[in-house]
């Protein structure tokens, strides 16, 4: 379990039937922003720039608020929100993550970090703030704005890499693409074929979801949507990507 | 969506009629190596993917006078308009993808662009909804769709021995662009005209229209009430089957299924009714996809036979003339038809051998007349080992 913030979960008696399906999706919120602060704080220790490392550790300081308000959000309803970023798709993410930054390739982390799990969670949180009433539906909606704004930062450094080579660069894409990519993609698929995902409190969560009007398929379609169209706005060729998202597991 | 490619002639809009022919796409881009994707993830899939290219187009022409417009390079860009989303419900949300489809066209820099399929008739009155554009003309390609299917109901009379001018046609969906430019051109030849649409208003119109020219024309907004049978019939708007069609028109009648997506089949109710696909031609100059969605994006039981609106760009590009051929409502003329199939035939593009849902429908004699009347038995082929090519 990880322990980069103090949650100070308590147990209170769920007061809606839909409370445990929340419970796990705030799980799965709560583990993908503890992963996110984990990466930047990794990223700022390869910065060379003092202003780029004041900037990856401030985005570490966002994302344990993120992580922090959705797990208030859970105590509201009157759940224990649990995290593992050691659970085996996170963990995977987070070691293709620390592999940019064992080769100190600042902007494969920032493909990694903005493009691909932003993509994720910035679609994911949208469509489920779209659904989940009151403060809880605020929160996921207001953390997936904050989200998509800081992706701009991250999009002018990687626009302006590109252009320096963009074969060289769609190459990079791809590579972390088939690594990353494939690792979320089987996380988004509409059933767990590989076994429980070491987050969800019992068993899946994803047969649940058509409870609180939302399904497996329609969070993976967003989040494939969402990273497509950021791909685009790299400017990598549209069939380029089509392909690479076309080829991944379902 | 991605940037500009460099020296791009054309761009051809357009979406799957099926979730077979979508399957069918995925399943080249995921690879031979791959197994392909279930129908449910497919379905889940593709309403998520944004419009995009996928892949390239090369298309030749036979007009050797004109090296230089030897070839035309072009893309086609899917909007994803899912198969079973066509319907009045999803209007704004397939005018959003048809808008999103068009700015990757402008993007890539395409010169000239056609919208296929649903795409033009989202748009075909509402030019004004296309993003802001400068150097890329669209057009619908109705123009060379009503010549194409002339040219079917020319050709399917003289293989059934039908006369033109003894004849009654009915045209459904005769208001609409595609529609009303087969009543100004088939009118002059035939003994009376029977159009059917939903709009009165603009029914009488087109009648007015063709009156003025002393041709005998009936309007209806249903077919019970027209009070002669039709012995041609172009369905300009799809009909859900056949047997709509049963008791309103002669047993014999030549059926024209010019409907989008076409749905008509040879029907136990009407087994003397002779249906084929009308719109279609075939390009002789060779067509090359890249990778190879041959068969796959084009799924005719011929070879490089292609929906007209798409080959009316195809021609302009390689006739040079980057313009809005066909736009809006209502102006396609014979002249206007004339000048479209000139220039399509000028580069090897003409009338596709004639088919329906059960195959063609002309003997093997006459296809294989057909084939070997181009200039060469498996043209693709043939223009890529053009020395230009």
């Amino acid at each position: 379990m990880e322990t980069l913030v103090g949650l100070n979960c308590s147990t209170v008696e769920c007061t809606s039937p839909t409370a445990p399906i929340w419970q796990d999706i705030l799980a799965q919120a709560v583990t993908g922003e503890l992963m996110a602060a984990m990466n930047y704080a990794s990223l700022s220790e390869i910065c060379d720039d003092p202003e780029e490392v004041a900037d990856a550790l401030e985005h570490a300081q966002i994302e344990r608020g993120h992580a922090a308000r959705f797990a208030a959000e859970g105590r509201k309803i009157g759940v224990d929100v649990s995290n593992n970023v050691d659970a085996k798709h996170w963990k995977r993410l987070r070691e293709a993550f620390l592999g940019c930054i064992t080769e100190r390739d600042f902007i494969g982390c920032l493909i990694v970090q903005e493009i691909m799990l932003e993509s994720f969670a910035v679609a994911s949180y949208a469509r489920v703030g779209k659904v989940a009433s009151g403060s809880l539906g605020t929160t996921f909606a207001s953390i997936a704005a904050e989200e998509e704004e800081h992706v701009d930062h991250a999009m002018a450094i990687l626009t302006a890499e590109r252009a320096l080579d963009p074969q060289r660069f769609d190459d990079k894409v791809y590579r972390l693409h088939l690594d990353v990519m494939t690792t979320l993609a089987k996380m988004l698929a509409k059933e767990c074929k590989d076994g429980h995902c070491e987050v969800c409190h019992a068993t899946c969560v994803k047969p649940a979801l058509f409870d609180v009007r939302l399904s497996a398929a329609e969070l993976r379609g967003a989040s494939l949507q969402q990273y497509l169209k950021t791909l685009d706005m790299l400017g990598i060729p549209g069939e380029v990507t089509l392909t690479w998202v076309a080829q991944l597991p379902v | 969506m991605g940037s500009s490619v460099a020296g791009l002639d054309f761009a051809l809009i357009g979406h799957q009629e099926s979730w077979r022919a979508a399957a069918d796409v995925l399943a080249v881009l995921r690879g031979a190596e791959r197994s392909r994707l279930p129908d449910d993830e497919i379905k889940d899939i593709l309403p998520w993917i944004p419009p995009r290219v996928v892949c390239h187009v090369e298309v030749g022409s036979i007009d050797d006078a004109k090296i230089d417009r030897a070839q035309a390079r072009g893309i086609y860009i899917d909007s994803f308009i899912p198969p079973d989303r066509l319907g009045a419900g999803y209007v704004h949300e397939n005018i959003a993808r048809v808008r999103a489809a068009a700015a990757c066209a402008i993007k890539a820099g395409a010169k000239i662009v056609s919208l296929g399929g649903f795409s033009s008739i989202l748009i075909e009155g509402n030019f004004d909804q296309l993003p802001e554009r400068h150097d890329t003309a669209f057009t619908t390609g109705n123009t060379l769709t009503v010549g194409f299917i002339v040219q079917g109901i020319k050709k399917m009379c003289a293989l059934e021995g039908r006369n033109l001018r003894s004849s009654t046609l009915l045209i459904v969906g005769a208001t609409g662009d595609v529609g009303s430019g087969c009543a100004r051109c088939l009118a002059p030849f035939v003994k009376r005209v029977l159009l059917s649409a939903r709009n009165v208003e603009r029914l009488r119109g087109l009648a007015a229209e063709l009156q003025a020219h002393g041709v005998q024309v009936e309007i209806a907004t249903g077919l019970q009430q027209f009070s002669a049978e039709a012995d041609l019939v172009i369905c300009a708007a799809s009909l859900a089957s056949p047997s709509l069609l049963l008791g309103r028109v002669a047993p014999d009648a030549i059926v024209c299924d010019a409907g989008y997506p076409k749905n008509l089949s040879p029907s136990a109710q009407m087994p003397g009714a002779k249906i084929f696909f009308g719109g279609l031609g075939q390009i002789t100059g060779g067509l090359r996809f890249t990778p190879d969605f041959h068969g796959i994006l084009n799924r005719h039981p011929f070879p490089d036979v292609v929906h007209g609106c798409l080959l009316e760009g195809m021609a302009l590009a390689l006739e040079g003339r980057f313009e809005p051929f066909s736009q809006g409502r209502g102006f396609i003329t014979p002249e206007r038809v004339a000048e479209i199939e000139a220039i399509a035939a000028r580069h090897g593009i003409y009338l596709a051998p004639l088919y329906n849902a059960d195959g063609p429908v002309q003997d093997t004699l006459v296809c294989e007349t057909e084939w070997s009347s181009a200039e060469n038995p498996h043209p693709s082929e043939a223009w890529m080992g053009h020395p230009e090519g």
